[in-house]
């Protein structure tokens, strides 16, 4: 038993789909988010008897973010609690104390008590546990990104077509309302066309803690050497590939990219600074930065239209027509004399002047009061999706129901991420491998 | 800079826009001349905003104005004639405005000016030339010069909103309608005035540009909101008098009028 109260963690999400539903018509919300299909109140109502018995694997910080988000959950309840680090299990098991632990994962994915297990280790063990899990009949959640290497993300894919197994990684943007509800606008045609994406993440933080030994360093600032990360790409810029992708509805085909260690050079491997153009085969292009030297810029998943601008991380949209003052009289004017019209034209007002970023009126995707992630904690923000996305999730471990597209994107995306790497590391322009393509990607 | 030109053959219709001129964006619409006659016009037009802009423009650190805000607190400095008949007619106006009209925003008193040698000093370092409720209704008066001398009868020029220009008529009707708008209401027209051989000049507060006039004498900011129109034959009289007539209480509106030949004033308090 948890020392977190449940509580119905889930159900804004439930009622903004329903809503969203009702607004949209059904089919259109499930055409572009299909995944969120049995995310619905009533699928709550029908499991709330019931619970997924979840094993943890990773009891980190993110781990244990993780722990007390699904301590929350109603339908959800913590049997087993597994890490290689005594101190964080011990944390972890302070916070749910009646949860078996093991310091192998093997023997906790050997517990027929378990359902469903929720990895959140180091990169280079994702794709390892993935597939021991799957393969000893459990359902998986795992953090992002799917894994550390293209093969083992084939592996991962593959085992997933063979099992019926529900399987999950934390692509909590999918699950965030204003991601949903910002993407049924862009799909609907609110911004116009997409004619570019620019996605940045900043902070200024050197990615480290605190290291009671030495010989535990890797171990713990595994975010910082290849061997055990692939560094900012996979940490940072996979969530907002995956929206770029989610918005155009096409994975990019090349991808070109700079990378260096610019600020931190303290002995770690991974860059500090990346820098990467990602090109559709319709000439959009995917603007990606990422610095952790500067804080100034924050984080931001921005798509481009024609008609307007929707900054999806801060949950508000500029459109071109907002402009103040955006026609003159004299445009107004033009139009009359081309038809043979005499009319008023409403040109004066006191002097107009230059049109500025700030001059365009913001619109907010959902009403109310809404999380934004300014993107500088470490672990995750509140109301980003992740919760709702681990409740998903357990009631799949009940109802054997599967995430659709979830494991698909993020495929894709961690593709996307190490093709960045590999461009980064060649310097040169990569394209996207035919052996490494699937069904599910459209590239024109 | 932004520059662009459209002639529209079926309407005998030319439109050439510049963004960015002057602090503010300006819009020609000429009627009846030709396509080479009408690219003739609008260049000569755009060489003079260009060159304007450099003689007035005082974030411009090569304009005329700059060096004068820079140099002149050290004592006399040359300037060229133009800005000499300039600063005379500047001091003129506040005269005629009874001293609302100030273009260093204090006491243009502390402007000296040596005509005879075209030259202008400072009596004190933080004196500084702002031609903002001039310059356009200047550029207005030498591009009449251009369309005068090109025998351009009918045309509308739309400079930032602010300044109005209407000659001759429109091609369908018997004047240039133009809608007054109410700057915190951007759908609300607040009144109609109809041009023709004349200038229309507003000035006003908007809920994004509040508090950016200023009274010369007391220094305080005129945050009210209200728009003044002026309406007159002489587009440098309806520009200075716009900013003036938001300045001015009713009897300065009054004694000011005295002084000026205005075909209509118009405020409107929203």
């Amino acid at each position: 038993m948890s020392k977190i109260k449940p509580k119905e963690i889930d159900s804004s999400l439930r009622k903004f789909i329903k809503d969203l539903g009702y607004i949209s018509g059904g089919a259109a919300i499930l055409a572009t988010t299909p995944w969120l299909q049995s995310f619905t109140t009533d699928a709550a109502k029908e499991i709330k008897n019931e619970k997924a018995k979840i094993g943890f694997i990773g009891t980190g910080s993110r781990g244990t973010y993780n722990i007390q988000a699904v301590s929350a959950i109603r339908h959800a309840e913590i049997v087993g609690l597994c890490d290689i680090y005594p101190p964080n299990l011990k944390a972890a098991s302070a916070i749910v104390p009646n949860a078996k632990t093991y310091t192998d994962y093997r023997k906790l994915l050997e517990s027929k008590d378990i359902d469903g297990v929720i990895i959140s280790t180091p990169l280079y063990m994702h794709a390892p546990i993935t597939l021991d899990a799957m393969a000893a009949g459990k359902h998986v959640y795992c953090e992002k990104a799917m894994a550390l290497t293209m093969d083992e993300c084939k592996s991962v894919y593959e085992a997933y077509q063979k099992t019926d197994k529900v399987v999950y990684f934390c692509m909590q943007r999918m699950f965030d309302e204003k991601y949903i509800k910002g993407m049924q606008m862009i799909h609907s045609g609110t911004i116009g066309d997409i004619v570019g994406e620019r996605c940045h993440w900043f902070r200024n933080h050197d990615w480290r803690r605190p290291v009671p030994s030495p010989e535990l360093e890797r171990q713990i600032n595994w975010r910082l050497y290849w061997d055990y990360s692939a560094g900012l790409m996979t940490e940072l810029a996979s969530h907002q590939l995956e929206v770029c992708s989610w918005a155009m509805q096409m994975v990019p085909e090349t991808v070109i990219g700079t990378g260096d260690i610019v600020h931190w050079k303290d002995g770690r491997e991974v860059y500090d600074s990346v820098n990467l153009v990602y090109s559709y085969s319709n000439g959009v292009k995917i603007n990606y930065e990422s610095l952790i030297s500067n804080r100034f810029n924050g984080m931001e998943d921005q798509i481009l239209g024609s008609k307007g601008t929707m900054n999806l991380a801060s949950g508000v949209y500029y459109l071109d027509d907002d402009s103040i003052g955006q026609k003159s009289g004299i445009e107004q004017l033009i139009g009359q004399i081309g038809n043979r019209l005499y009319a008023s034209v409403p040109a004066a007002a006191p002097s107009w002047r230059p049109e500025t970023k700030t001059s365009f009126v913001p619109h907010k995707i959902i009403k109310g009061d809404f999380q934004v992630n300014d993107g500088l904690s470490m672990i995750g923000a509140l109301k980003d999706g992740t919760d709702e996305i681990l409740s998903a999730f357990c009631q799949g471990c009940i109802t054997g129901e599967r995430g659709e597209n979830i494991v698909e994107e993020a495929y894709t995306t961690t593709m996307l991420c190490l093709l960045g790497n590999q461009s980064i590391a060649e310097q040169k322009k990569v394209y996207f491998p035919d052996e490494y393509k699937i069904p599910y990607m459209k590239f024109s | 800079m932004i520059k662009e030109a459209v002639y529209y053959e079926s309407t005998r219709m030319f439109h050439g826009s510049l963004m960015n001129i002057m602090g503010t964006r300006f819009g020609l619409l000429l009627i009846n001349k030709n396509r080479i006659e009408s690219y003739e016009v609008w260049n000569n037009v755009v060489f003079e905003l260009r060159r304007l802009d450099l003689l007035f423009n005082r974030f411009d650190i090569n304009s005329e104005t700059s060096k004068i805000n820079c140099e002149a607190k050290h004592g006399f400095m040359q300037t060229s004639r133009e800005m000499m008949n300039v600063l005379k007619s500047c001091k003129d106006y506040h005269k005629r405005t009874l001293g609302l009209f100030d273009i260093t925003l204090d006491d243009i008193s502390n402007v000296l000016l040596n005509e005879k040698n075209c030259s202008v000093a400072f009596t004190k370092d933080n004196v500084s030339l702002d031609f903002g409720g001039y310059a356009k209704g200047y550029a207005l008066l030498k591009i009449q010069d251009i369309m005068n001398n090109a025998l351009v009868e009918h045309s509308f020029i739309d400079f930032g909103n602010s300044s109005i220009c209407g000659m001759g008529h429109h091609p369908y009707g018997s004047a240039w309608k133009v809608g007054v708008k109410n700057p915190y209401l951007p759908n609300v027209i607040l009144d109609e005035i109809e041009l023709s051989d004349n200038f229309l000049s507003i000035s006003g507060n908007s809920p994004s540009y509040t508090g950016h006039i200023k009274h010369p004498g007391s220094q305080k900011l005129v945050e009210s909101r209200k728009v003044i129109s002026i309406i007159s034959e002489n587009p440098l009289d309806a520009e200075v008098l716009s900013t003036s007539f938001m300045i001015a209480n009713r009897k300065e509106q009054e004694l000011i009028k005295e002084n000026f030949k205005i075909q209509n004033i118009g405020q409107y308090n929203i």
